[in-house]
């Protein structure tokens, strides 16, 4: 059965370097194959290497950003405001993506076209507003040097409404910061692997976007009954409350219970002043009010302030637990209104708080070790906590002044310029580490060394599960359950959708087997989505052994094999690497890749259409 | 007689009102053609405002109307369909912005309450949406305006011995 609705089959391409805009059909093939978001994504990125001869320079006017909903945005079930953004990544050179809540990506498939992609470079600083199928580049100069914030107000006034949604870029992406992100709705982010470089590198300083089409849906009043059933269930959960008030912010005390907190640049797991940052804290103290996604119940975003003490006045929407945990215990900040002003100001420069946290933290340690010296820092010293530095050095790696300038190259070139480095930056492939400690799960190691985008959680998060259940999990278990996440966490973003209410709530899987078949009309099972989004790993994979990677770059930071954490429940803990290779091994086999991590010859033939 | 009243401390800016509206009654997935509105404002001041009819009493829409299209029926404000010219007087004319139109629509979108039993109310998953007597409006700003002077966040009591915590935060979530 072929696809009878969801899709609008429009793909808008823009090219900047002449301002054009033309809109394509796009081929029932191609909808059925890579579903939407990061399938698209991947996809057309892998036609533009293709077309360069695999020889892209990932801040060229050549590297295709693309811009992807997916079937199910913005329709009426749990969370569907998502939204990718794709390309080659300046801060891994490979494929990159990174997915933004919010309303942006809704507004966008409201426009009437079912993917964005954008080329080459326009004249001067630019923004894109597609109006309701109508597209315009307008030069917007004075937008140089404005906060992502101050950016999306401009765009607003400029074009006279309110009614618009506006993804900017702030500083670091002009700059090119290799971990810029994508801002819209005031604080909603696509942070990881430098997206927002990638706009800055192509003069692109805002997206605008307003339409009011219907989104096409084959059949509503089963998708309503489907989604009631899915928000009742949701609602009854024990924890949904627990989510409404505190949002992300509840895994702060869950992980430093359990010892999967980075604290002082993941040399411990464990944080002393846990109890000043957690969500309590966040609760009694700072919260003003909760923002939700696009028709999410689960409201996980929290706006706070704060009232007192010298960053009185501070608004953000946020944080939640990576950005507080990266910004917080991680540069041994215990006070919680520091870290709401280091994260509002990351939002003001639109820089990617995880890589920020990761890099703030090895520069303070690389001091205290002796690898960096004064003169490195421009004469400041900075230590554990010291909030003053930790801000100026933010703020220095967003203007990229002084260190600020090889800092904001990401972690690759740190290390290039301080080999010593290597062994204080978590890093895997270029991109910094996210927020869970993988000493105390073999399982999330094996996530992060395989994950295609480098060290991030989005695409397995297995480390609860294991520490939960999995003491005793043989080599294969582990295995399977890294490839079963690596299926479905990138399924809903390929579909467009959050995976919250699922990894956290516990809605299972198989509603969305249900959601897709009434918006398309096309059944499918789950299974055969998960093969879909396991061709479309196949398939990012594919650009990457393409690109230079193979089993050696599948690895771990040094601190993983080296430097257990120094107290809390995995004190001691270290990932053996023969432990890793064997697993490694394992999972190659079972991907059917080769023992060198590269995946069959004849596989190409199935993305060539 | 029952009122749809806001409560724009609990929003959280989902749409969820938006999406059910347009659903019920126009059959779509476009939150644009609701009868409802989710204002959002950013950073300064910080505020989630649904925008929905308020039934007036001295109706500004039904004044201007220069057909007549628009009476109160139960007490709730309809739009002769029939009759209605769509010159959209009566969007210009409401004081809160809470009447629609869309390009796809001839007729502008006001808010029928769904005939008493308001859908938005119903799928609200914050409570900021609310169905209640008209003696009670304005009981939640009183509450929260209050709250907004003292400094106590919280009570203390004692239930069968053990000392319990409420914070007033939570006390806003009961049913009315």
């Amino acid at each position: 059965m072929s696809i009878k609705s969801g899709y609008f089959k429009k793909h808008l391409h823009v090219d900047l370097t002449n301002g054009s805009a033309e809109c394509r059909e796009l081929p029932d093939t191609f909808i059925e194959k890579y579903i939407g978001g990061r399938g698209f994504g991947a996809k057309l990125v892998w036609d533009s290497l293709k077309e360069h001869d695999f020889k892209i320079d990932p801040l060229s006017p050549e590297n295709l950003l693309v811009v992807a909903p997916g079937p199910l945005t913005g329709v009426y079930l749990p969370s569907s405001g998502k939204n990718s953004f794709a390309a080659i990544s300046p801060a891994t050179g490979l494929y990159g993506d990174s997915s933004m809540g919010g309303g942006f990506g809704v507004e966008l498939r409201q426009t009437g076209i079912d993917v964005l992609s954008i080329t080459g470079r326009a004249p001067e600083l630019s923004l894109l507003f597609i109006d309701n199928g109508e597209t315009t580049i307008l030069p917007m100069p004075e937008l140089r040097g404005k906060s992502c914030l101050e950016a999306e107000g401009i765009v607003k006034e400029k074009l006279g409404t309110h009614a618009v949604h506006v993804a900017t870029i702030g500083v670091a992406g002009e700059n090119m910061v290799k971990f810029a992100c994508v801002n819209a709705d005031w604080s909603r982010n696509a942070g990881r692997t430098g997206i927002g470089a990638v706009m800055g590198s192509k003069n692109l300083k805002a997206i605008a976007v307003r339409g009011h089409n219907d989104l096409p849906v084959y059949d509503v009043s089963g998708l309503v009954a489907e989604s009631d059933k899915a928000y009742k269930y949701m609602e009854k959960h024990k924890f949904f409350r627990m989510w409404q008030q505190q949002g992300l912010m509840n895994v702060i005390d869950y992980a430093n219970a359990t010892g999967i907190l980075p604290a002082y640049n993941f040399k411990d797991s464990v944080f002393a002043r846990n109890d000043e940052v957690n969500g309590a804290t966040m609760l009694d103290y700072y919260k003003i009010g909760d923002s939700a996604c696009f028709s999410c119940s689960m409201c996980c975003g929290n706006i706070c302030l704060v009232k007192n003490g010298r960053y009185t006045g501070t608004v953000i929407e946020g944080p939640e637990y990576e950005t507080c945990a990266m910004l917080g215990p991680n540069l041994g900040i215990g006070d919680f209104a520091a870290i709401l002003a280091a994260s509002r100001l990351c939002d003001e420069l639109g820089i990617d708080t995880i890589s920020t946290g990761n890099i703030v933290g090895a520069v303070i340690e690389g001091y205290e070790k002796g690898v960096l010296s004064l003169s490195d820092l421009d004469g400041r010293e900075i230590t554990w906590g010291d909030e003053d530095a930790i801000m100026e050095l933010i703020r220095k790696i967003g203007h990229r002044q002084g260190i600020g300038d090889i800092l904001a190259d990401g972690s690759r070139r740190i290390i290039e310029k301080w080999p010593e480095m290597d062994k204080l930056i978590l890093q895997v492939k270029g991109l910094e580490q996210s927020a869970y400690d993988s000493r105390a799960g073999i399982s999330m190691g094996l996530a992060y060394a395989t994950s295609d985008i480098g060290a991030h959680h989005t695409r397995a998060w297995t480390i609860a599960k294991e520490m939960e259940e999995g003491q005793n999990w043989s080599d294969e278990e582990k295995v399977d359950i890294v490839i079963y996440h690596q299926k479905v966490r990138p399924l809903f973003d390929m579909l467009g959708v959050c995976r919250l209410p699922w990894i956290e709530l516990g809605l299972s899987e198989w509603h969305y087997e249900k959601f897709y078949k009434y918006v398309t009309g096309k059944e499918a099972s789950l299974e055969q989505l998960l093969e879909l989004s396991n061709d479309v790993y196949d398939l990012t994979r594919l650009i990457s052994t393409r690109l230079g990677i193979s089993r050696k770059d599948d690895s771990l930071p040094y601190k993983v094999w080296a430097n257990p954490p120094l107290t809390g429940p995995n004190a001691g803990k270290v990932i053996n690497r023969d432990d890793f290779q064997r697993l490694l091994s394992l999972y190659y086999k079972k991907r059917g890749w080769d023992e060198d991590g590269i995946p069959p010859a004849g596989i190409e033939q199935k993305f060539e259409d | 007689m029952k009122r749809l009243t806001v409560i724009p401390e609990q929003c959280s800016g989902c749409k969820m009102c938006e999406l059910v509206c347009a659903i019920k009654h126009f059959g779509v997935n476009n939150a644009k053609k609701a009868a409802i509105r989710v204002m959002i404002t950013y950073p300064h001041p910080v505020v989630r405002m649904p925008i929905v009819c308020s039934q007036c009493k001295v109706p500004m829409c039904a004044q201007v109307c220069p057909v007549d299209a628009l009476r109160r029926v139960d007490g709730v404000m309809q739009l002769d369909k029939e009759n209605c010219t769509s010159c959209y007087q009566c969007v210009e004319a409401c004081p809160f912005g809470a009447i629609y139109v869309h390009e796809d629509c001839d007729l502008p979108i006001i808010c029928d309450m769904c005939g008493g039993d308001p859908e938005c109310v119903k799928k609200c998953p914050k409570g900021a949406l609310r169905l209640i007597p008209e003696a009670a409006l304005g009981e939640s700003r009183r509450l929260n305006n209050v709250l907004s002077y003292t400094q106590m966040k919280q009570i203390e009591f004692y239930e069968k011995g053990e000392r319990k915590i409420i914070h007033y935060a939570e006390t806003g979530k009961e049913e009315l």
